[in-house]
């Protein structure tokens, strides 16, 4: 457990060197908007990266113009429009909601609706299956009474 | 009957999954759908690469296609393709260099000369092949960004009234030429 302690730990020590950066800022909100971009925006060639990870000359040169952007007082969305009019919706880690997106949208909560649709429809049908008469009423009481008696007896 | 087709779904959900994995092997996640493409090529004012007293301007390009190549010395892909640009360029095809530069950045190199680099271009397109008119010299890639650059070598197939038609990530070859390029500067030449 103490091992366990310590490494997680470590990982988060370096997480926090990590994000420790030369940057300067005039106020802590575009510090905060300079580091949410850098995390939000997709390196184009190191591809799984975002910018603030990738080693790749581009990632260095977006991070130095998003800086510029930002302290220049661009908001976060100003930013991300920027970089989208140049390298596409790729370089952004939200997709918009497009015609070709909207599946990734809609698919989940279909599947879900479908789901909870196909076991409504099951139970439904399957109580329908089941019938019930006189006869088996009869049976029924029967059954009550003779385990009643039995509890009576014991 | 119903229940024999029902047994069925999880089969075709599993088709339909395979379909789609194995077509995911064959992507390439380097075609990307560059955000420039349909507008206009954006102003610049940048040095020749050879002459920093000549200085190009996005209105120089205007009037002819052209093939807009970023490239570097230090990048083999794009001495590798030097040879078959230059093919093209004696079929007339108009090709003009946009030099990306990393040693300048202190990150990526340790020391910047430019007359060692002219040197270096110098040799390198006289051993491999001179495709380019003339070479734009981009030391801070700021019209690489503004064109959406990732890398090089990359090329944007740029139409007479300066409008960005085709943005290509990767080297040109005979392949790429055909498929891609030869299209539309046949219906450009039309």
């Amino acid at each position: 457990m103490r091992v366990l302690t310590l490494l997680f730990l470590s990982i988060l020590s370096f997480l926090a060197y990590s994000a420790q950066d030369e940057y300067e800022f005039a106020n802590a909100e575009r510090a905060a908007t300079f580091k949410a971009l850098t995390q939000e925006l997709r390196c184009p060639k190191c591809q799984n990266q975002n910018i603030a990870d990738s080693d790749a000359i581009v990632a260095k040169d977006l991070r130095d113009k998003v800086l510029v952007l930002v302290n220049e007082g661009k908001s976060k969305q100003e930013v991300i429009d920027y970089m989208i009019d140049r390298y596409g919706y790729f370089v952004h880690y939200q997709p918009p909601v497009t015609p070709a997106t909207i599946v990734l949208w809609v698919l989940p909560v279909l599947i879900v609706i479908i789901g909870f649709g196909f076991i409504v429809f099951r139970q439904k049908k399957a109580s329908k299956k089941q019938k019930w008469n006189a006869q088996d009423e009869e049976k029924l009481a029967q059954l009550i009474k003779q385990y009643q008696r039995q509890e009576h007896n014991s | 009957m119903n229940k024999k087709l029902l047994g069925f779904i999880p089969f075709l959900i599993f088709i339909f999954l395979c379909v789609f994995l194995y077509q995911g092997l064959f992507g390439n996640p380097r075609e990307l759908q560059t955000g420039r493409i349909g507008q206009t090529m954006p102003s610049f004012v940048l040095p020749d690469l050879m002459d920093e007293s000549k200085q190009w301007r996005d209105t120089d390009l205007k009037g002819d296609v052209y093939l807009l190549n970023v490239w570097g010395t230090w990048c083999p892909t794009c001495i590798a393709e030097l040879g078959y640009l230059t093919e093209l360029r004696e079929r007339g095809v108009r090709i003009i260099g946009l030099y990306y530069e990393q040693a300048y950045d202190p990150d990526f190199g340790d020391q910047f000369d430019i007359n060692a680099l002219r040197n270096e271009v110098q040799n390198m397109l006289d051993r491999a092949g001179n495709p380019y008119q003339f070479n734009i010299l981009d030391l801070h890639r700021t019209l690489a960004l503004d064109l959406g650059v990732s890398g090089a070598p990359e090329t944007f197939l740029v139409d007479a009234n300066g409008t960005i038609l085709l943005h290509h990530i990767g080297d040109i070859n005979p392949r790429v030429w055909r498929a891609k390029f030869a299209p539309v500067m046949q219906e450009l030449s039309e």
